[in-house]
């Protein structure tokens, strides 16, 4: 019974974190069509944020939101310097694209700070346990877990309630209505790219407060999965994203408990044969996004 | 360009494609004897990776330069070729100190390459059918990230499976038998392969695909198939590749053909251009040289004496940098969208004059009739068409009018089985068109064109054509003899070479309506083919298709806007409105009909205009006694 409880948490969270990435990569896609392979470079810059201002003597909370700012502020630099004089440039030109930047700045980490993991030490409570009705459970993934539909119940909030997230949505739909419309589009992109930013970094700060090390590809593995969920849940839908994530992180999970010991390298395989088997199923993914196609 | 030089289009064409293979050919040679006699022992190694490296990223190209999608997966074919290739060549001393736990099966085959190249191939072909199965039901961005899939499970496999592979550790003892020659003859070869498909059918249909999948289909071309195809294709020529690279290295691991590779792979082929052959194997040489000349200062060097330090990964910055700027600058990469070299209606190709036979001109068709019966259509609950009935039979040009919204286009849509009809038939005479996929339509003689302009952008004006007249069935001298005569007939001779995305407007209509009737239909419909036309071209278009439907006794289905076009060219008119019939008839009694005036012009003027011509019967009246 405790095994089950224990396995579930860590399935939410390891899918949370999923869900945060693959959204933000969801969200950026839709309004502008670029599937951002240099997200796993913003969450590792964020890992580094933590890494850097621990160094410098920052609190450990002052270092995790220095790390969740650094993942924002990085984000809106890519979006500035090499993706938006790229914009309206076909799907595959900007999955190049950001392929591209994504190796520069791995080669910039591994050349700025290190090539090897370099470690973060948060205060040892925070990785402490507790018990619920004789089950063990982390206090990093429960809090996790509530970061994670924190972020989303917020983002949800902000898409549906405020005028900037209704322009997002918009922008989503057809962005060059929205430029008639006199809406500023660069600052709908940049907000995008700011919430995108956003959630990496909080992914950033999950994963190095679990992993307890920050290396220069912290960030590629997780998204991979992420780009995986996006395209299980349905390229450009955002809650097929976030639906995406989780199942990816369930999985994951549920193959890592369940799974015979003679099978476990080929784990990554079995479940990403999985999610390629869905699709044979459902080719649009599992909520398809709209989109209107006019002969 | 008169008939003699139209008909000699298509000896042209091969000529060029000759030309432009014979390009990259000596294009690869030239480099590669330079590297080796200027360079050496260093050249001659630089030189053998390179012509490894265009073989496979001509290979990765078959599938990416002719379905438009860029694959991150092809590193997993390299993978199972290389680890394969090696077992089965493996020396058996070797074998058993590496490999003591391979299975019994596997093990001690001793095979020359030769004997293991075509067991790899094959293996390649079995790998590329299971996997592409899946990958080819995808488009675009999804396909590519499930591609990407393919090498991270191929990939966690390597490093998995032990005894067969020796996990993340190195796999040694593979025969080193790449040497120049063999390198450069698996280039030449793949160069060959590469063209061929290229401008084969298959590989015009998979282009045409590419380019409009839609319209692909109305032609009768499977989209999903080409991509499988060419996946196929593109997957035994990567485990090939891959064995040859595997011969190159004689150790290596599985992450020899991860990330790091494709990464170089797809910036190579970004770099040169991704639509072509000639664009994969000049980003190869170009990617080489590059990352040749910048890995000399990789390890820290004296410049004008300041000391560069040591700097890990800078031939992947450049490699990155250099990717940027092709996007940057040009998009479509060094060498474009159009294969490198002279195309045929370049003034080199003027004197060859070896003809086409004309095709002969069309038989008459057999009478048929197109009928639509109770076709019902609703889009989350708006009623786009509900409860239409009419019929068209052929020799004769049936209008069907309404204006904006009135369901016209989602009546064509349905009648081509692109929508699904929530209720109602279609015939075309016996046979049940509601039951056929949307590419069996074409092949049961209905043809359309499109509303908005759907052409093949990356093929020329014949090509167009061309790929019609194939997906139609016929062999390849004959479908070049139908589509020169629907370009004859059609005043596209002249454009014959152009590509189509620079032709001018009204061409373009034209050659959406010369592709449907290559394809010889039975029935044609044509969805607002006259639309941003003007008035001498639009004439000019109704004399010709009033022409087409006098020699060839098709029907013709005419949607358009254009009142004055559709009632000149048709003697049955079928009004829409509102997803409803409101009227059919002749042309004469439909236009009297109250219903039409009303949905054309708004019931407030209809009454307006009934009132007022009372009145002036009133007034004729009063003054007549």
């Amino acid at each position: 019974m405790d095994l089950i409880v224990q396995q579930s948490i860590n399935a939410i969270s390891l899918g949370g974190v999923y869900a945060m990435l693959a959204l933000g990569l969801a969200i950026v896609f839709s309004i502008v069509g670029l599937i951002n392979f240099a997200h796993g470079d913003i969450m590792t810059f964020g890992g580094y944020g933590i890494f850097l201002a621990l160094v410098f003597g920052f609190s450990p909370v002052a270092a995790l939101a220095i790390g969740i700012g650094a993942a924002v502020i990085m984000a809106l630099t890519l979006e500035r310097t090499a993706f938006r004089a790229m914009r309206g440039a076909d799907v595959v030109t900007l999955l190049i694209t950001s392929f591209a930047v994504s190796e520069i700045l791995k080669v910039l980490f591994q050349n700025g700070i290190s090539a090897r993991p370099v470690p973060i030490s948060f205060p040892a409570g925070w990785s402490g346990t507790y018990e619920v009705a004789g089950a063990t459970i982390g206090v990093v993934p429960t809090v996790s877990i509530i970061v994670a539909f924190a972020s989303l119940t917020g983002l949800t909030l902000v898409l549906r309630r405020t005028a900037t997230g209704m322009a997002m949505r918009a922008a989503a739909e057809d962005i060059e209505m929205l430029k008639l419309l006199g809406v500023r589009a660069n600052r709908v992109v940049a907000i995008a790219f700011a919430i995108s930013g956003l959630l990496a970094g909080v992914a950033a700060v999950i994963w190095t407060a679990q992993r307890g090390s920050v290396d220069p590809m912290m960030g590629f593995f997780p998204v991979l999965k992420a780009f995986i969920a996006t395209v299980l849940g349905g390229l450009g839908s955002l809650g097929g994203a976030v639906l995406g994530g989780f199942v990816i992180g369930i999985l994951e999970v549920l193959t890592q408990a369940f799974l015979p010991d003679g099978l476990s390298p080929y784990r990554d395989a079995i479940v990403l044969a999985l999610v390629i088997a869905a699709l044979l199923w459902r080719p649009d993914g599992l909520l398809p996004a709209k989109n209107a196609n006019r002969s | 360009m008169s008939d003699v030089a139209l008909l000699a289009h298509p000896a042209r064409l091969r000529a060029a494609n000759a030309a432009r293979t014979l390009i990259c050919l000596i294009l690869l040679g030239v480099v590669v004897a330079v590297l080796a006699v200027v360079f050496g022992r260093s050249g001659e190694r630089i030189a053998v990776q390179m012509c490894i490296n265009v073989a496979a990223v001509v290979a990765l190209c078959v599938y990416c330069g002719n379905t438009g999608i860029v694959s991150f997966g092809h590193g997993a074919f390299m993978a199972i070729g290389a680890y394969l290739s090696g077992i089965l060549t493996m020396p058996a001393g070797i074998q058993r100190t590496a490999l003591p736990e391979l299975p019994g099966f596997m093990a001690g085959y001793e095979l020359s390459l030769w004997g293991a190249l075509p067991i790899v191939a094959i293996a390649g072909l079995v790998f590329a059918a299971v996997s592409g199965s899946a990958i080819a039901r995808l488009m675009g961005a999804s396909a590519a990230i499930a591609s990407l899939g393919l090498l991270i499970i191929t990939h966690g496999v390597a490093v998995g499976a032990r005894e067969i592979t020796r996990g993340s550790q190195t796999f040694f003892g593979v025969p080193r038998v790449v040497d120049l020659s063999l390198a450069f003859g698996a280039a030449v070869v793949f160069i060959l392969l590469a063209r061929l498909y290229r401008e084969s059918a298959a590989g015009l249909f998979a282009r045409a695909a590419r380019d409009d999948a839609d319209a692909a289909a109305a032609l009768g071309i499977n989209p999903q198939r080409t991509r499988f195809v060419s996946w196929c294709l593109s997957g035994m020529m990567c485990a090939v590749a891959g064995a040859l690279y595997g011969h190159m290295l004689g150790a290596f691991s599985p992450a020899s053909f991860y990330l790091s590779l494709v990464f170089a792979h797809v910036a190579m082929m970004i770099v040169g251009g991704m639509a072509s052959v000639g664009g994969a194997v000049t980003g190869v040489i170009g990617v080489t040289l590059l990352q040749d000349s910048v890995r000399q200062f990789e390890g820290g060097v004296d410049l004008l004496g300041i000391a560069i330090p040591e700097v890990f990964g800078l031939t992947t910055v450049s490699l990155g940098l250099a990717i940027l700027l092709v996007i940057w600058l040009r998009p479509t990469g060094l060498v474009g969208s159009f294969e490198l070299g002279p195309g045929a209606g370049t003034r080199l190709f003027d004197r060859i004059t070896t003809q086409a036979s004309p095709a002969p001109a069309p038989a008459r068709v057999a009478e048929a009739v197109l009928s639509a019966e109770g076709l019902s259509k609703s889009f989350a609950g708006v009623k786009a068409v509900t409860d239409m009935s009419f019929e068209a039979p052929t020799g004769r040009v049936t209008g069907l009018i309404g204006p904006n919204g009135a369901g016209k286009s989602t009546l064509v849509n349905l009648i081509t089985r692109q929508y699904h009809a929530d209720a109602g038939k279609t015939r075309l005479s016996q046979t049940d068109l509601s039951t056929l996929s949307r590419e069996s339509i074409a092949k049961a003689g209905i043809s359309r064109s499109f509303q908005n302009l759907r052409l093949f952008q990356g093929l020329t004006v014949y090509e167009n054509v061309l790929v019609a007249a194939l997906a139609a069935g016929h062999k390849r001298h004959h479908a070049a003899a139908v589509a020169l005569r629907e370009l004859q007939a059609f005043d596209l001779a002249e454009l014959a070479a152009t590509p189509a995305h620079s032709l001018p407007y009204g061409a373009r209509k034209r050659l959406e309506v010369a592709r449907a009737l290559a394809q010889e239909p039975v029935i044609l419909l044509l969805d607002e083919p006259a639309a941003g036309m003007n008035p001498a071209e639009t004439d000019d278009l109704a004399d010709r298709l009033t022409r087409i439907r006098h020699e060839r006794g098709i029907g013709i289905l005419l949607i358009d806007h254009d009142l004055r076009f559709v009632n000149r060219l048709s003697s049955w008119t079928v009004v829409m409105n509102r997803g409803t019939l409101i009227a059919q008839g002749t042309p004469e009694d439909v236009r009297a009909d109250p219903a039409v005036i009303e949905a054309y012009i708004g019931r407030g003027r209809t009454a307006a205009a009934v009132t007022h011509s009372q009145e002036e019967t009133t007034l004729k009246q009063g003054v007549r006694p």
